[in-house]
């Protein structure tokens, strides 16, 4: 390719990505390999461009991500030179040392490329579970891209693919190596840890509190339910004292979002008042959210439609966070999969069964929810923590025998009990109990993601495509949207195999069947399920607590003609859901 | 900054079309990124991107009058706009943003209201009553505006070409100083200023008016950081210690926008919120002469002064990407946007959204070298009027999508209505270069900030010379661009270029290298449209008038391309005055450089410049010859 259109090339592709990195950008170029980075400073804003170097410069390495235990690594090798404050320098010295073997020894979230010139290898790997994006392709010449999006990747790449996380990718071999081994992955292998309560909040609080590492102000996203509001009253606790409260003041500021009079801008603002956190609510309308969906489509790179209808809200709150100049929040995702907190888990079978659909959940993370939550923040250059998937917080977790998670209502013990025990504490209270108690007989608990962002005066319409008279219509309008990719600068896109790329992204994102959120295996527990399309925890409904209390239901408005899988009483959500559920039944 | 997108009477309401105008729309959103808005009423569209540079929780865009009957999209600032408000006593405001007096304005006193609005701005406003719009744009042309027709007979508008060039038949830059009305269906000029007919002027030099006069500039682009009353104390501590900022390169004029600002502050309560600090920004190659200059200015002035440093390849790396955003292969633009973008993105990240710029003054004053070989004083005023008039093509497109392209907002005290209004009411004599006493170029200027009690500025300072163009940015830029660019073109290319690029021939490898970026980044061939820049080039020389002006009498071309400005320059002069010396026509390079022997470094240089525009005779195989050997004699004379 002559120069020229070299250069609008390289261009359009580290164009691509620059949401993710507006602050400044580097290009490395070493012989025929490039490396491409767009930067988001959170630490060390002054210096810390990259790609970053070892010593004489053979190493070089491009990292999206934050290296927590980066100090402690520092402190491991004196005899070596850092040029930079980045915690993710460690990276290339690391290589030094230890080669190909010491991604384990990273505790963070990354995915990285790094080259070595000596012998003009290199290697790229992902973290753990798959919280920061990362895409590899293979190019017609030869050529191997790796990019953090989707769109980032060659047109020209003749096939692409996920980078599967806790995995390493090397040159020399040509393949992939797992390098994340917990004994948890084996899925077979049930635990047997008795349940301590102090031991999982010591972990999750350890896990929040080397997410406070920053030089640039920062939030927590709280949508009023468990997860984030356990997310927000940790991090106040240990607000004070860290570096970034020195700089930006002890206050911690709250983000939610919501249709106007929406649950969860109710229950935010209690926990909010509670905490006496700075709240920020953000409204949005329907229109505004359905304006959105190409863009996040887009952005997010999915047409699974349970992650569209939760991208939305987020991928607006996060340019309204974002206005406000704050550049990093904290977030509840995980939690879910980890305790089994979705509303399907009521019906698992036995103890093992619940503790293989968690590793099953855990795993597949990295196309739902830490997909959404990296990129729906991303999009605006706003980067986003998950302490629920610490590498160490989740070892605690899914060591934890599963009996203890299991939902025992004739016990008390409702979905993520385990979790509500541990921080359940009497005399220094994280939250008020009757928050707690609201946490399942209230729809902000469990509304499985995007219902909570519905006030009840606007259940008639689904929040997306209300056009459509099924999800399937539904989901293949969205994915007619993936295939057209409405990329920002169309007019100067190159390459001209759309076929191929039409083929490899439809293949980056997950199907199969699901309920509320359930691997395709879990559809076995019920037998109701398997007539069910609605992917969202409506469906799931029969198991939640307010459904067995008509008077925690307010709408008395009832149509005929639902599904014979109501097994409860009605539902307002379900009501107005039921003509897509009919269609496909 | 926003960026707006306007389409008025698409045959096509289809939910298609919605989503294809939100798309548009966010090709403008590096413009406005902290949210946008869009408002359908029947087959018109009008859509928003804004950026919030106070107060981010509300004011989104478009804005209403009372009933909602009148919708208005805008990119700007009115800094009248309290004054405005309160000749409208009897409407009521729905939010604080000062664009909204624009609805009201419109629905007291019809289309005439514009010339009232003091500030930048274009805008386009829909009255749904009778489904009539109208859009208009500053009078200078400080906010870009594009044009456009679809073949379905729709109308649009947008503050960037890229948001229309894929789906109109034909697009033109929109003028500054004109307003379009759907109703007579033509553009009329709103902006009458005296200067404009280019008649020479003469009142006396008042040296304490004209610096009343820019304070008063200055202050008003201030206005909305200092008396904005947050309603909520954190969203400011949020937003960081460091909202705006001035962008200094340690000349003449940005160090006086500098000097006031700081001034003005210190008076100003509120600033004390801010901490007393003022942020200034400077960027260069690494010991470029602008970076040592601005440094010394910031030291005097005790700014928090922010020093960015770029590499020739970072510069060449971002070409494409300055192109796309600027929107333009005129090379003296491209080589000072740069830099320029750069440092936006670096001032991005720090948290700032707003900074006053030094632009305009050069072409008020007659700053560039050139004006030494004006003729006389009819001509030196004439060529100061063409100058403004085709800002908008140049520098203000430069400071506004440069700094856009990041999401943030320049304000240029400078370019003030009244502030122009006093400064070309200045018997222009007073402007003339003259050695003989003591006047340098900018002499009125330097002249009313030459305070002896209470200094603005260092007299060394103030009285130094400017360097010229990216020449400050560090020597090795121009010359690094131009290596570049003759990897890549080849004589043959170059040979060819009349037949490649028949309209506004590139005559260099370097303008020949942009343009074939700028080409294949905004590829779309239109057989209609105007030769906007040729008809400007055409114009000076003809004493054309830009009301009469309408797109529809030029022949079809490349609209992309027909919108930026062309011809013969020398130093930036407008074609007309390469005529002031007759060696400059032979000089294809349109930096300052050709304007050498004027410098005060080169008056004892004389023999080398001799040398160099003898050479440039022979343009066409010594090209690079030519250049090589200015460059040298450049370097000399500066160093010395």
């Amino acid at each position: 390719m002559n120069e020229c259109s070299k250069g609008v090339i390289l261009f359009v592709f580290g164009d691509r990505l620059k949401h993710r990195g507006p602050d400044w950008s580097g290009l490395h170029q070493y012989g025929d390999c490039y490396l491409a980075h767009q930067r988001l400073a959170i630490v060390d804003p002054a210096s810390g461009d990259q790609p970053l170097y070892n010593e004489d410069k053979t190493i070089v390495v491009t990292v999206n991500g934050e290296i927590y235990n980066h100090e402690e690594l520092r402190k491991r090798f004196p005899n070596h030179k850092f040029r930079t404050g980045s915690d993710c320098e460690v990276i290339a010295h690391l290589y030094e040392e230890h080669g190909e073997g010491f991604v384990d020894m990273l505790d963070g979230i990354f995915s990285f490329v790094l080259l070595d010139t000596r012998d003009n290898s290199f290697i790229a790997a992902r973290d753990a579970i798959g919280v920061t994006p990362l895409y590899i392709g293979w190019g017609l010449d030869g050529s191997v891209w790796i990019s953090s999006e989707m769109k980032g990747l060659n047109d020209d790449c003749e096939h692409f693919e996920v980078f599967p996380p806790g995995h390493l990718y090397s040159s020399k071999g040509g393949s992939y190596k797992r390098w994340y081994n917990p004994p948890w992955y084996s899925e077979e292998a049930i635990p047997s840890v008795p349940y301590d309560p102090l031991v999982l909040r010591e972990a999750f609080e350890k896990a929040v509190i080397k997410r406070l590492m920053t030089d640039v102000p920062f939030g927590v996203l709280l949508s009023g339910g468990l997860d984030s509001s356990l997310v927000a009253a940790v991090t106040s606790r240990h607000l004070a004292g860290t570096k970034a409260a020195e700089q930006w003041g002890t206050q911690l500021h709250s983000f939610c979002v919501g249709l106007e009079g929406s649950p969860d801008l109710k229950a935010a603002k209690e926990v909010a008042d509670y905490l006496g956190t700075v709240h920020h609510e953000f409204h949005f309308t329907v229109q505004d959210g359905i304006d959105a969906i190409e863009d996040v489509i887009y952005h997010i790179e999915t047409y699974d439609v349970t992650t569209i209808r939760a991208s939305t809200p987020m991928f607006l709150m996060s340019r309204k966070i974002k206005a406000l100049g704050v550049k990093m929040v904290i977030s509840g995702e995980g939690s879910d999969e980890l305790f089994g907190g979705y509303l399907y888990f009521h019906k698992a079978p036995n103890k093992e069964e619940f503790h293989e659909e968690t590793c099953r959940k855990v795993k597949a993370l990295h196309q739902y929810d830490c997909l959404r939550a990296n990129k729906a923040t991303s999009a605006w250059g706003l980067e986003s923590r998950v302490p629920f998937l610490d590498k160490a917080f989740i070892d605690v977790a899914m060591s934890i025998d599963p009996e203890w998670k299991m939902i025992k209502p004739d016990l008390g013990r409702i979905e993520k009990w385990v979790l509500r025990k541990a921080f359940d504490d009497e005399e220094n209270p994280y939250l008020p109990k009757v928050f707690v108690h609201r946490f399942f007989s209230f729809t902000a608990a469990r509304t499985e993601s995007s219902d909570g962002f519905r006030p009840s005066c606007l259940c008639s319409t689904s929040f997306i495509g209300r056009r459509s008279s099924s999800v399937m219509v539904e989901s293949y309008a969205l994915l007619i949207a993936m295939i057209e990719p409405s990329v920002e600068h169309s007019s100067v896109r190159c390459g001209n195999s759309v076929t191929v790329l039409q083929n490899s992204a439809r293949l980056t994102v997950p199907g199969g069947p699901s309920v509320a959120c359930s691997t395709a295996k879990a559809i076995e527990w019920d037998a109701q399920w398997s007539k069910n399309v609605d992917p969202s925890g409506r469906a799931a409904l029969g198991v939640h607590v307010s459904a067995y209390d008509p008077a925690a239901v307010p709408s008395s408005l009832t149509t005929g003609t639902s599904p014979a899988m109501l097994v409860n009483k009605k539902q307002r959500v379900m009501e107005a859901k039921a003509p897509e559920l009919t269609i496909s039944s | 900054m926003c960026g707006i997108l306007a389409v008025l009477g698409c045959a096509d309401t289809s939910l298609a079309k919605r989503s294809r105008i939100i798309e548009l729309s966010r090709r403008l959103r590096h413009r406005g990124p902290d949210w946008s808005g869009l408002h359908c009423f029947q087959d018109c569209y009008l859509a928003h991107q804004r950026l919030a540079i106070v107060d981010p929780t509300s004011g989104d865009q478009p804005l209403y009058n009372e009933d909602k009957s009148i919708v208005v999209t805008v990119n700007g600032e009115i800094y009248n706009h309290e004054e405005l408000r309160a000749k409208l006593k009897s409407h009521q405001f729905r939010t604080g943003s000062d664009c909204e007096v624009i609805a009201h304005l419109y629905e007291e006193y019809g289309e005439d209201f514009v010339d009232m609005l003091d500030g930048m701005f274009s805008f386009v406003l829909l009255d749904t009553r009778d489904k009539s719009f109208i859009a208009a744009r500053d009078a200078i042309g400080i906010t870009p505006l594009y044009m456009g027709w679809g073949l379905d007979g729709s109308v649009w508008f947008a503050s960037e070409m890229k948001a229309l060039s894929d789906d109109c038949e034909r697009f033109v830059s929109f003028l500054p100083g004109h307003i379009y009305s759907s109703k007579n269906g033509g553009l009329r000029r709103w902006y009458n200023p005296p200067w404009f007919s280019e008649c020479t002027p003469s009142a006396p030099y008042d040296a304490l008016a004209l610096r009343e006069a820019f304070e008063k500039a200055c202050a008003d682009s201030l206005l909305f950081i200092l008396y904005y009353q947050f309603p909520l104390a954190v969203v400011k501590r949020l937003m960081t210690d460091v909202p705006f900022g001035v962008l200094l390169s340690g000349g003449l004029d940005s160090s006086l926008v500098a000097a006031v600002a700081l001034r003005h502050l210190a008076k100003a309560k509120v600033a004390r919120q801010w901490g007393s600090h003022l942020h200034s920004f400077c960027i260069g190659l690494k010991g470029s002469p602008d970076l040592k200059a601005a440094r010394e200015v910031a030291d005097y002035l005790g700014t928090f002064h922010h020093e960015f440093h770029f590499t020739v390849q970072e510069g060449i790396d971002a070409l494409a990407e300055v192109i796309y955003h600027i929107e333009t292969y005129d090379v003296t633009t491209i080589r000072a946007s740069t830099p320029m973008f750069l440092m936006s993105r670096k001032i991005k990240s720090l948290g700032v959204k707003m900074v006053l710029s030094g632009e305009g003054s050069d072409e008020i004053f007659g700053g560039y070298l050139y004006f030494h070989k004006a003729p006389n004083k009819e001509e030196f005023h004439s060529e100061t009027c063409r100058k403004i008039k085709a800002l908008h093509l140049y520098d203000c497109l430069r400071a506004n999508k440069a700094t856009s392209a990041w999401g943030v907002e320049a304000r240029v005290p400078f370019l003030d209505k009244q502030f122009i209004d006093i400064a070309m009411d200045i018997d222009p004599e007073w402007k003339m270069i003259r050695r003989d006493l003591g006047r340098i170029e900018k002499w009125v200027l330097r002249n009313a900030f030459d305070d002896d009690q209470n200094p603005y500025l260092p007299k060394h300072i103030l009285y130094r010379q400017k360097e010229q163009f990216s020449d400050g940015v560090g020597y090795g830029w121009i010359d690094g661009l131009k290596d570049h660019a003759n990897e890549h073109v080849s004589d043959a290319m170059l040979m060819n270029a009349n037949f490649v690029y028949p309209e506004n021939t590139p005559t260099t490898k370097e303008a020949y290298y942009y343009r074939s970026i700028f080409e294949r980044l905004f590829p779309k061939l239109f057989y209609v449209v105007s030769e906007l820049l040729s008809a400007h080039s055409r114009s000076f020389s003809d004493g054309f008038d830009f009301g009469n002006f309408l797109p529809t009498y030029f022949p079809p071309k490349n609209a992309a391309r027909s919108t930026v400005p062309g011809g013969p320059s020398v130093a930036c002069s407008t074609a007309k005055a390469v005529e002031w010396d007759a060696a400059w026509s032979k000089n294809p390079d349109p930096s300052g450089r050709a304007a050498l022997g004027v410098h005060d470094a080169a008056y004892q240089e004389a023999p080398e410049k001799t040398l160099a525009t003898e050479n440039s005779s022979s343009v066409d195989g010594h090209l690079q010859k030519l250049q090589d050997a200015m460059v040298e004699a450049t370097a000399t004379a500066t160093a010395l």
